[in-house]
């Protein structure tokens, strides 16, 4: 039996622009402990799990500030760790909250094959295999996951007889609440959870007939570097309720919490290109530092909006409660056949306005239609891509101006282009690496400094900057 | 590896068929009078006829882009050695095409791409936040030209150096449309303002084009001779590869000519060309013509009150009804923008062709050498990531995020968003600003015929007002709704628009409105055709 939903379901009605107040130039207090995304309220009704969660999402913050050290230590910088856990510390200066937005349909997509197909294969699974290879043969091939890598994954419903779109279901939640919920080890952290709980709650959301045993992995999922996925007898996120038969929360390989966290981490670090020059371009420090995809609309803006408030001295960290959250919908240039109000057609389900976990598009059986009916900009509905792109993403970090003198370190990846094909990057590969076959080294930042200030510190003049460039391109020119 | 060839260090630009794309797309007419005449035929054959037979007769004299490149070129020259009035006065005209007008010439008009363009304004301007109200003056109900009772068939510009050529050009024209048994449907005259000082101005009196990107081309084989001349001395790189004049974007031509290389993600590296299907369209742009009036009185007014307000708040001190206007434009009257100069006006570096448009948001601006001896000794701009001393709501910030993140990624998502516009105002300017609506001799008949031209009518204009100018929260946040050119048609949200500021001290306040003083009156979606398509599939 369903139990109440957990929370009372938002209507979407005048609420896109009630937002949490913001807080500007004061210091803010040491954070007592980490809540669950959104305020979600599964975790207090399992003893001791609400504290299990503050804890481990605080490791996960040491762990990354752990790591950036270890970067400075690797590349011998004596530099201080723009990132902190607020748990532990609360530097003084004044505070900056920052939301980071980007839009939900995945640009890589867009990038890879143009909106017309790129909107078909958002409402496709494909098998991981298409990710990353397994070890174990052909296990990706018949694991499935969401081509949707910009923190929402959305589930269409479509009628059987007519193939009408009757729902679309988005989604934000992280795969470590789930995994935390089960009582799985999540990254360095060993929650107790509760199955009922997490056996409810999928039912709930997602289908009466979920069984434990759908949603426990009966193999391992380990890539063919070694990295486990899955591990045989754990919470297995692409289970068939997650991915051919519905949605519970993202399973993407690049969307979770985890990964957010330490993106930010990453994005504090000043990072200089072999001119000396500190780079300012978003996609050039995602491809100079390796973190996140370059071909996305949210890790370029993330990292570049985290390493603005970094080179400006700023120490950052990530709002409480941390989460990925949907903003809101733009229902501008909606339209239903009967003309009458299409706010009623957007639910809530988990979270709320300006943080939103679960969200549900349907059109009430009483209108007498579906969504295949109804249009944006006079176009019918045909794919749950349609609605991402006017699905706001967001994230929210905090930055205290403390004054802290960025040291710039040398790049770690580099991007390439295929000059007959530019339409992407592809993930970055190492700086030391010679270009993949077919493609050249790509982007070149402005970066910021006068060039006063270059040659006082001897490490770039335009002279130099044009010998650089040169260099760079004609060797890449003769790898082609 | 599939035999790519790779050009030198700087990229290298494609030669654009000046000869066949019409000059109203490249280089742009950018004439101070302009003149649009809407046509209307008859869906019989025989109208139809002699619809293709104006259309032959017509398109003798349909400026190139060669010519309005070396009208250009010519202008600049004199203007250099201070003889600008020594230039014989042209007039240029050009002509465009609605789906509706296309559909009667061509059963081929089917086949080009683009959802928009097919529907028509009218039908596409829920999506571009104009009121569903059917009794709101910006309702296409309402509309003075192409609205809910149809579109134009065809558009033609008239653009000159003074209103004379003009006025002679529109009347012989006007003749062969009479002589071909067409509707002339629509006759509208516009001029840039003759106010003193304010030439180029918009009618709320702010320089206006000012961000207009360049073209990336080349007008020949020449390897130096560009459509949008360089300004930043070669030894600057990347930027001498990047911009025209410092901080004036070049745009691979396929983002406003189709058949040309696009934006890739990496700005130097040319991207698959914008595709040009049918074939005859090569060379063709789209046309978004929307034709907006301005309440200059309510929106002077607006910022008086609203300035009044603020500065009674704790870090607004001093806050005048002009510099709130210059915070939400971005830029203050001349055109000197708010993050190179966020406290005043400076005159001269609004004028600074070097200058006024050198700056980015999230990082320090480089002083860049330039060509010939020029400096840019203004203060430089220095990095602003949250918007505070330059709001995100404002009206430059929303339509172009230059170097920063978006909600659409890195710097070629605002590339592909680039649009050239190639307007004008129309009306006269309200000698008071502040004039209460019986005060107006005018009536309130002033505003903006808006013009600009692109690859894709989704992508661009449409995605421009839709998805940033109108959403609170796009492109980057904190921000708010655009408070000069924005709509909010959000459902249950009575029109409000807010944005948030910052004073000093991280003092921060909201200002909102649910008054509108930019209200569409008319326009259309139009496709400027290539001049051989004119003389060949167009007129047979």
């Amino acid at each position: 039996m369903l139990r109440s939903r957990p929370q009372g379901l938002w209507t979407y009605k005048r609420t896109r622009n009630k937002r949490e107040p913001s807080r500007w130039g004061t210091s803010l207090p040491t954070l007592k402990r980490f809540d669950p995304p959104a305020f979600l309220p599964d975790f207090a009704r399992v003893p001791g799990l609400l504290d299990q969660w503050s804890e481990a999402v605080s490791l996960w913050f040491d762990d990354s500030v752990k790591a950036e050290e270890d970067t400075f230590k690797r590349k011998k910088v004596e530099a201080r760790v723009q990132y902190y856990n607020p748990v532990r510390e609360s530097p003084s200066g004044p505070a900056v909250e920052q939301a980071i937005t980007w839009n939900a349909f995945p640009k890589e997509l867009l990038r890879q094959f143009g909106r017309d197909r790129a909107l078909i294969e958002g409402d496709n699974l494909w098998p991981l295999s298409r990710y990353g290879k397994s070890l174990a043969d052909r296990v990706f091939d018949r694991t499935y996951y969401r081509p949707l890598n910009e923190y929402c994954e959305w589930h269409v419903f479509r009628e059987p007889q007519t193939g009408r779109i009757k729902r679309v279901t988005f989604t934000s939640e992280p795969p470590e609440y789930y995994s935390a919920l089960f009582g799985d080890y999540v990254q360095g952290y060993q929650f107790h959870g509760d199955r009922r709980e997490f056996l409810e709650l999928y039912r709930e959301l997602v289908n009466a007939d979920v069984q434990l045993k759908d949603l426990v992995a009966s193999e391992d999922l380990i890539s063919a570097t070694g990295e486990p996925l899955v591990t045989k007898g754990s919470y297995n996120p692409y289970n068939k309720w997650n991915t051919t038969h519905g949605i519970a929360h993202l399973a993407a390989p690049p969307n979770s919490l985890t990964a957010e966290i330490r993106l930010g981490a990453d994005a504090t670090v000043a990072r200089k290109d072999a001119r000396g020059k500190v780079l300012v371009e978003p996609e050039a420090l995602v491809c100079c530092a390796g973190y996140g995809g370059p071909d996305r609309n949210s890790d370029p803006t993330i990292g570049s909006t985290v390493n603005a408030l970094a080179r400006l001295g700023a120490m950052v960290t990530l709002k409480n409660p941390v989460g990925l959250y949907m903003d809101h919908v733009d229902l501008v240039g909606w339209s239903a056949p009967d003309g009458d109000d299409v706010a009623e057609f957007v639910k809530i389900v988990r979270g709320q306005p300006g943080m939103i976990e679960r969200l549900e598009v349907e059109v009430p059986a009483e209108r007498g239609f579906t969504l295949s009916e109804v249009q944006i900009g006079g176009i019918p509905i045909a794919y749950g891509g349609q609605i991402a792109e006017c699905i706001t993403v967001k994230l929210t970090g905090v930055a205290v101006l403390a004054g802290i003198k960025p040291v710039p370190i040398g790049c770690d990846g580099q991007c390439c282009i295929d000059y007959a094909y530019p339409t992407k990057f592809g993930r970055p590969i190492d700086i030391n690496d010679p270009p993949l076959p077919g493609t050249a080294v790509a982007l070149v930042d402005e970066g910021e400094g006068s060039p006063a200030d270059a040659k006082k510190a001897g490490i770039a003049t335009a002279e130099t900057d044009t010998a650089y460039l040169t260099t760079k391109r004609l060797i890449n020119r003769r790898r082609i | 590896m599939s035999g790519a060839v790779v050009g030198p260090v700087a990229p290298v630009e494609p030669v654009l068929e000046l000869d066949d794309i019409q000059g109203a797309a490249v280089p742009g007419f950018l004439k101070p009078h302009q003149t649009l005449i809407g046509i209307n035929c008859r869906a019989t054959a025989d109208d139809v006829k002699k619809f293709k037979g104006f259309i032959r007769a017509i398109s003798d004299g349909i400026a190139k882009g060669t010519e309005t490149l070396a009208d250009r070129r010519e202008h600049r020259k004199l203007q250099l050695a201070e003889r600008a009035d020594a230039k014989e006065p042209v007039a240029f005209v050009a002509i465009a095409f609605t789906y509706a007008g296309l559909r009667k010439l061509t059963p081929s008009a089917d086949a080009i791409p683009g959802e928009a363009f097919r529907l028509g304004l009218a039908k596409r301007s829920s999506l571009l936040g104009d009121p569903s109200e059917p009794d709101a003056e910006g309702h296409p109900a309402k509309w003075t030209v192409g609205g809910s009772s149809g579109d134009l068939d065809a558009l033609i510009i008239v653009a000159g150096d003074n209103r004379a050529v003009v006025h002679v050009r529109s009347e012989e024209i006007l003749e062969q449309i009479k002589a071909s048994g067409l509707v002339k449907s629509y006759f509208e005259a516009g001029a840039v303002r003759h106010d003193k000082g304010m030439k180029g101005h918009e009618h709320f009196g702010f320089d206006d084009g000012v961000s207009q990107p360049g073209i990336r081309g080349r007008a020949s084989e020449k390897e130096t001779d560009f459509i949008t001349d360089r300004h930043v001395a070669s030894t600057a790189t990347p930027s001498a590869w990047l911009y025209g004049y410092p901080g004036q974007d070049l745009v691979w031509p396929g983002e406003f000519v189709l058949g040309y290389p696009a934006t890739s993600p990496d700005p130097l590296v040319p991207g698959p060309p914008a595709s040009a299907i049918p074939e005859w369209t090569r060379n063709g742009s789209f046309l978004v013509f929307r034709r907006l009036r301005q309440d200059v009185g309510l929106f002077w007014r607006t910022m008086k009150k609203e300035a009044g307000r603020l500065s009674e708040k704790e870090g607004f001190k001093d806050l005048t009804d002009e510099r709130l206007a210059s915070l939400l434009v971005g830029r203050w009257p001349s055109g000197a923008p708010v993050n190179r100069t966020p406290d005043k006006d400076i005159p001269e570096l609004g004028k600074s062709l070097t200058a006024n448009n050198h700056f980015r948001f999230d990082s320090d601006t480089l002083e860049l050498p330039l060509v010939q001896g020029e400096r840019d000794e203004f203060p430089m701009a220095k990095a602003d990531p949250a918007g505070l001393k330059c709001p995100w709501a404002a009206h430059i910030k929303k339509v172009n995020t230059r170097d920063s993140g978006s909600d659409m990624g890195a710097r070629d998502s605002t590339y592909k968003r680039r649009v050239l516009r190639v307007g004008i105002p129309f009306g006269e300017p309200l000698a008071d600003k502040y004039a209460e609506p019986k005060d107006d001799p005018e009536a309130g008949n002033r505003g903006l015929l808006f013009l600009c031209i692109q690859s894709s009518i989704e992508n661009q204009f449409e995605f421009l007002c839709g998805r940033w100018v109108n959403d609170p929260a796009r492109p980057k946040m904190p921000g708010g709704h655009d408070f000069v050119i924005g709509q909010n048609s959000a459902p249950g949200e009575q029109h409000l628009r807010k944005c948030t500021l910052f004073g000093s001290d991280f003092a921060a306040a909201e200002v909102s409105t649910d008054k509108q003083w930019v209200i569409p009156t008319g326009g259309g979606y139009f496709f400027l055709p290539p001049i051989r398509a004119l003389r060949s599939i167009l007129s047979v």
